[in-house]
């Protein structure tokens, strides 16, 4: 077994993306325990980052009533009591057991209820993995967009909001991209409003998480001619490469922003001189912790001997982003070294 | 004892005409009879009712929730003092038959209803999922009975079900079993002989063979069983025929589905002269 995006429910994949928008309601259609479980994750992920926020998920509970007879009323009725709350959009997810029964979401979502409600194809286990429900809620969520005019700067698409780091990672690709004087205009999706999801089409720049939604990189190319970098940097290298590819991209003279990032690379390593010659030995959730680019890196610079039987580095899974990242990991590298000493 | 049987068959075959008659012709031999309908069309017993549609427990579970149901609220008394209960089902098109099935049988249960000399499940055409096998479920339907013409379609549907019967019997404390088929006519050429060649080819037997007759519309027409309508007709001689072999039918046997290439030529074989 592993936590891994490629198992799990599509359920939480889909709710990853929609509770991050602040004024959304997101309804479970299943029964109660669908909804607990992921309440109950994503509750906990969040007191974990020391956010306080409950995510907005209500389920319509449904029982053996409604798995014979058919969920669809009171789907209605739950969407109705919701929109009468007036938030700014209802997301609606499916479970197995609708899907199995043939509940027809779509057609109950296209009534009007006074706010927009949005269908994200789910159904549960059924419907496919973590990264399904992820995939296709960003997707979905791009029918709010408005075919406006461009206002320019980045748009992060694909945020992983259940990531321990995702906010440090964000800090940190903001502040790659002021080197280039560049900003952030809207983060897709998260900590935004509903009426925000207008905006998709305007940035100027898509960055992706990473390249398992490339196919949504090409999508909104397609839908708003919007260019995109299919990941957020990992390593020294990769650092370098994402200042010079969004530089090329944008037309933006890098170099300037490539030396002092360079400069700011040089002092990380010398800071961690002490953990240089280690013989270490690279875990974790990943299968790829010791056969990653971003690893061979870290060899070559502290001219680390990886064996078994060396010092336990743990590899998180993504590795952190850029150059602060691994200047962090570096850091809990040397905590677990002092600890074993 | 109690005698369990069930009858499966292709939708349309005369399921529901068989099953009303055999509880109409066991009544009269002063047994017990309890006719469960298990199909969401709900029609089973309504000749049983003299055409009324009896309330269903699905229609009850909708209306009141599993708690207020009793007894007196889903049987219903019929024909000879048969009594009859429909499961019923949601509307056309919506939910899940299937579990209402099941959902049926838990409220049956737990009301102490199954009891009497002699149960007969009438059950919805194909076996089209879980819900629909739970009649041949461990405590239910012991003695299974399909009921088909000499028509390819029908015989195919009967095999189909065949292949539920043979996997539920090969459960451990299953004690389901396939005790016969029952030969409904169309009144085709030679269809006696392909039916019971048929019962012979899966392990099994033709137990009765009903020919067609106009008395059957006659009493649908007048909301009664045959057997009631028109006791002294041919027609109700084979039901009580039937009748009578069913409750001395002691040969049950699990059933060997045939292959679909070896049940059209063997269809084939009786058709082409």
């Amino acid at each position: 077994m592993s936590s891994s995006r490629s198992e799990g429910c599509t359920l939480t994949g889909a709710l990853s993306v929609t509770t991050a928008v602040k004024d959304a309601v997101t309804i479970i259609h299943g029964p109660a325990g669908c909804a607990h479980h992921n309440f109950s994750l994503l509750h906990a992920l969040e007191q974990e980052n020391d956010y306080s926020r409950v995510p907005g998920i209500v389920c319509t509970n449904l029982r053996e009533g409604e798995v014979i007879f058919g969920g669809e009323e009171a789907l209605e009725r739950l969407i109705r009591k919701t929109a009468n709350k007036s938030p700014g959009s209802v997301f609606v997810l499916s479970t197995c057991v609708v899907d199995t029964i043939g509940d027809d979401l779509p057609a109950v979502c296209a009534q009007d209820y006074g706010v927009p409600v949005c269908y994200i194809p789910t159904s549960g286990f059924l419907g496919g993995v973590f990264h399904t429900g992820y995939e296709n809620a960003l997707q979905t969520l791009s029918e709010f967009s408005n075919k406006g005019e461009q206002t320019g700067g980045v748009t992060l698409i694909g945020e992983k909001n259940l990531e321990f780091e995702v906010d440090q990672n964000f800090q940190e690709v903001s502040r790659l991209l002021s080197l280039l004087g560049i900003e952030v205009q809207l983060r897709y999706v998260r900590n935004i409003s509903s009426s925000r999801l207008a905006d998709l089409g305007k940035g100027s720049l898509n960055i992706l998480r990473d390249s398992s939604i490339q196919r949504l990189g090409e999508k909104f190319h397609s839908m708003f001619g919007t260019p995109f970098l299919d990941s957020f940097p990992a390593g020294f290298g990769g650092t370098i490469q994402f200042l010079l590819d969004v530089g090329e991209i944008l037309g933006i003279d890098s170099s300037k922003a490539v030396f002092t990032e360079e400069h700011f690379q040089k002092k990380v390593i010398s800071k961690f001189q002490d953990l240089k010659g280690s013989v270490v030995s690279f875990t974790g959730q990943s299968l790829y912790a010791d056969d990653s680019p971003v690893m061979d890196e870290m060899i070559e610079i502290f001219d680390f001997s990886p064996d078994e039987k060396g010092m336990e580095f743990i590899v998180p899974d993504p590795i952190p982003v850029g150059t602060s990242g691994i200047s962090r990991l570096l850091h809990r590298w040397r905590r677990s070294s002092h600890a074993r000493a | 004892m109690m005698k369990q049987i069930a009858l499966y068959g292709k939708g349309g075959i005369g399921k529901s005409t068989t099953s009303a008659n055999l509880s109409a012709a066991l009544t009269d031999q002063g047994l017990d009879i309890l006719q469960i309908g298990c199909d969401p069309k709900r029609d089973s017993t309504r000749m049983l009712m003299h055409g009324r549609l009896i309330p269903t427990v699905m229609d009850l579970l909708r209306e009141r929730g599993d708690r207020n149901i009793t007894i007196e609220d889903v049987v219903f008394s019929g024909y000879g003092g048969v009594r009859c209960v429909e499961a019923g089902g949601p509307e056309p098109g919506v939910g899940c038959a299937g579990r209402g099935i099941i959902a049926t049988f838990q409220i049956l249960e737990k009301l102490g209803a199954l009891h009497a000399d002699v149960v007969v499940y009438d059950v919805l055409g194909d076996v089209v999922c879980g819900g629909f096998a739970m009649p041949m479920r461990e405590g239910y339907a012991r003695e299974i009975y399909l009921v088909t013409s000499g028509e390819l379609m029908s015989l195919y549907a009967a095999n189909n079900i065949c292949k539920a019967i043979a996997r539920l019997s090969t459960r451990a404390r299953s004690k389901c079993r396939l005790a016969g088929v029952i030969c409904n006519a169309k009144n085709l050429p030679r269809e006696e002989e392909l039916v019971g060649e048929f019962a012979r080819r899966i392990n099994s037997r033709m137990i009765q063979f009903i020919p067609r007759d106009r008395i059957v519309q006659v009493a649908e027409l007048n909301k009664r069983t045959v057997i009631e309508h028109a006791p002294e007709s041919l027609q109700a001689e084979a039901y009580r025929s039937l009748a009578q072999r069913v409750m001395e039918n002691q040969q049950t046997d699990i059933p060997i589905p045939m292959e679909i290439e070896d049940l059209e030529s063997m269809a084939y074989e009786f058709i082409k002269e």
